[in-house]
């Protein structure tokens, strides 16, 4: 199999990565940081390629996409995703271009360059990475929340056209996760130890990829929110407020 | 609370924009109208004085932005009563044939746009508790032939729900969700509709109902044919 991974070098994706290489797969990754893939494509002889490119900017990503080796993929993983916390009206609108830029536009401009030029295989799957905020909310992260929510959309919205090409659609929504990401923007006090750890998602990922899921709330903490999140979405958006707008000590961007 | 109230107005130069924009002018309040294009004469353009027009391509979300505030402060407005951010344009089509410059126009004029601009007129919000109104769509649950403006009309419906609560009690934050309407917003987006227009609500009944959305105090309003048919029959208030 053929695999594209964007946001590869840290997190859910790179552990995404090594999971493929390891199940001997061929794979793309895509990153802004090299972060040791390089030395991962050493250790692996060949089967990983590594793009760096700049998901923010549309020429560098319809540069990339023209230039990747691989004629065609048989799994595309929309990893790729930054954050911004903070009170909305004090996070800078440059910075809410770029989190949007990344988030969204980067996967849908990856998801209409591939398959314009037919680069995904009949029965091939297209994986996006939304976020358990599209259940719950997230106060504190209001256009973060509003990209992956965004995303979520655009993944439903293509399901239908893209199964008539044989490709299918998965979304994925995971709750905390242990990266450094999250370290970076969880409010002060959480614990590390009620994230999931990325090699423990991916697996989850994965599975769903081989199974005919279109979505995944990987996990119970994810399941719990979705349920609490669909009975009670006023209620469920409130508890994220006090659980991390309320203890808020400055914005991260 | 009496007297004209200051409202901003996104995307007012056609189709749902322009009605309002028009028919809150004319019921006494100062309207600040936006769009993309440049008017040589705005007063015949309206056709209503206290109509203050100020061109903010939201293809430059940061920018346009910037102007607003900048023209809020420039005509001395102390706070904002109610910013109606409803400029969007779409592209209906397979999403696998969706250019990309359609995509990176639908994304900064439909959503980057008013997350900048909302950042940008909070002081004017908070100043007098005033509302925020996000123009969606029914497309929001996900439309197969409008991927990309699905996406970022469900990016302004996730948008409102975490800033209302993070707003509770300095302005308030709505969404609403108007069905199709006869605007030339489909052709603009490369779609022949064809009879099935026909079936589309007229345009002056969505903006009674959304006239009626901004006075209620509901959270979120989808105009359907019966919201917007008992909004036609529903009485004015200060707005
Ligand atoms: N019509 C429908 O069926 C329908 C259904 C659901 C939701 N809506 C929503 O309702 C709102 C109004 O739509 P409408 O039907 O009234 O469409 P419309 O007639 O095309 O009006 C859209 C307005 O936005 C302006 N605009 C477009 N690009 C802009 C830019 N780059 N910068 C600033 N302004 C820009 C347009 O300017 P120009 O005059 O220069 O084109 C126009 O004034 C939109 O948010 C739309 O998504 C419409």
């Amino acid at each position: 199999m053929t695999a594209l991974v964007t946001g590869a070098a840290n997190g859910l994706g790179r552990a995404i990565v090594e999971r493929l290489l390891d199940a001997g797969h061929d794979v793309t990754a895509i990153d802004r940081e090299e972060n040791g893939l390089n030395a991962l494509a050493v250790e692996y002889k060949g089967a990983l390629t590594v793009c760096l490119c700049d998901l923010a900017d549309p020429e560098a990503i319809a540069r990339t996409v023209s230039s990747l080796r691989e004629p065609a993929f048989d799994l595309v993983i929309l990893n790729a995703g930054i954050s911004a916390t903070g009170r909305f009206e004090e996070i800078p609108p440059d910075a809410y271009k770029k989190l949007i830029d990344i988030n969204l536009q980067a996967p849908i401009l990856l998801t209409t360059a591939l398959s314009r030029d037919n680069r995904v295989n009949k029965g091939g799957k297209l994986v996006y990475i939304s976020s358990l905020s599209h259940a719950v909310g997230y106060p504190g992260a209001a256009v973060y929340a509003a990209t992956k929510d965004a995303l979520a959309i655009y993944a439903r919205s293509i399901r239908k056209p893209f199964k008539k090409n044989g490709v299918g659609v998965l979304t994925v929504f995971p709750g905390p996760i242990r990266t450094d990401h999250a370290e970076l923007h969880a409010p002060p006090g959480a614990k590390a130890s009620k994230r999931m750890a990325p090699d423990v998602l991916a697996g989850l990922v994965l599975k769903a990829i081989s199974s005919r899921k279109t979505e995944l709330y990987p996990g119970g903490a994810a399941a719990m929110g979705r349920f609490f999140g669909r009975l009670m979405p006023g209620l469920a958006t409130s508890a994220m407020k006090r659980a991390i707008y309320d203890k808020l000590d400055g914005n991260t961007y | 609370m009496e007297g004209p109230c200051n409202i901003l107005i996104t995307g007012a130069t056609d189709g749902i924009g322009l009605l309002l924009a028009k028919s809150y002018a004319a019921r006494g309040h100062r309207v600040l109208a936006t769009g993309r294009r440049a008017l040589d004469d705005h007063r015949t353009y309206f056709g209503v004085e206290r109509i203050v027009y100020l061109q903010a391509d939201q293809q430059e979300p940061v920018r346009a932005a910037k102007l607003i505030a900048e023209t809020a402060q420039k005509l001395g407005w102390e706070n904002i009563d109610v910013a109606i951010l409803n400029a969007a344009i779409g592209w209906a089509g397979s999403p696998d044939q969706e250019p990309a410059r359609s995509v990176q126009n639908q994304i900064a004029i439909n959503l980057t746009a008013p997350v900048c601009i909302a950042a940008e007129i909070a002081p004017w919000l908070f100043a007098q508790k005033g509302k925020l109104v996000l123009i969606g769509s029914t497309a929001v649950k996900g439309q197969g032939s409008f991927a990309t403006y699905a996406a970022t009309k469900a990016g302004l419906d996730g948008l409102a729900r975490s800033l209302r609560a993070e707003w509770r009690g300095r302005a308030a934050v709505q969404i609403i969700h108007p069905g199709p309407t006869q605007t030339d917003m489909h052709k603009k987006a490369g779609m022949s509709v064809g009879l099935a227009r026909r079936l589309f609500m007229r345009p002056k009944r969505v903006v009674a109902a959304i006239e009626r959305a901004v006075r209620s105090r509901s959270k979120r309003v989808v105009v359907t044919r019966s919201y917007a048919f008992f909004a036609s029959k529903s009485k004015e208030g200060r707005l």
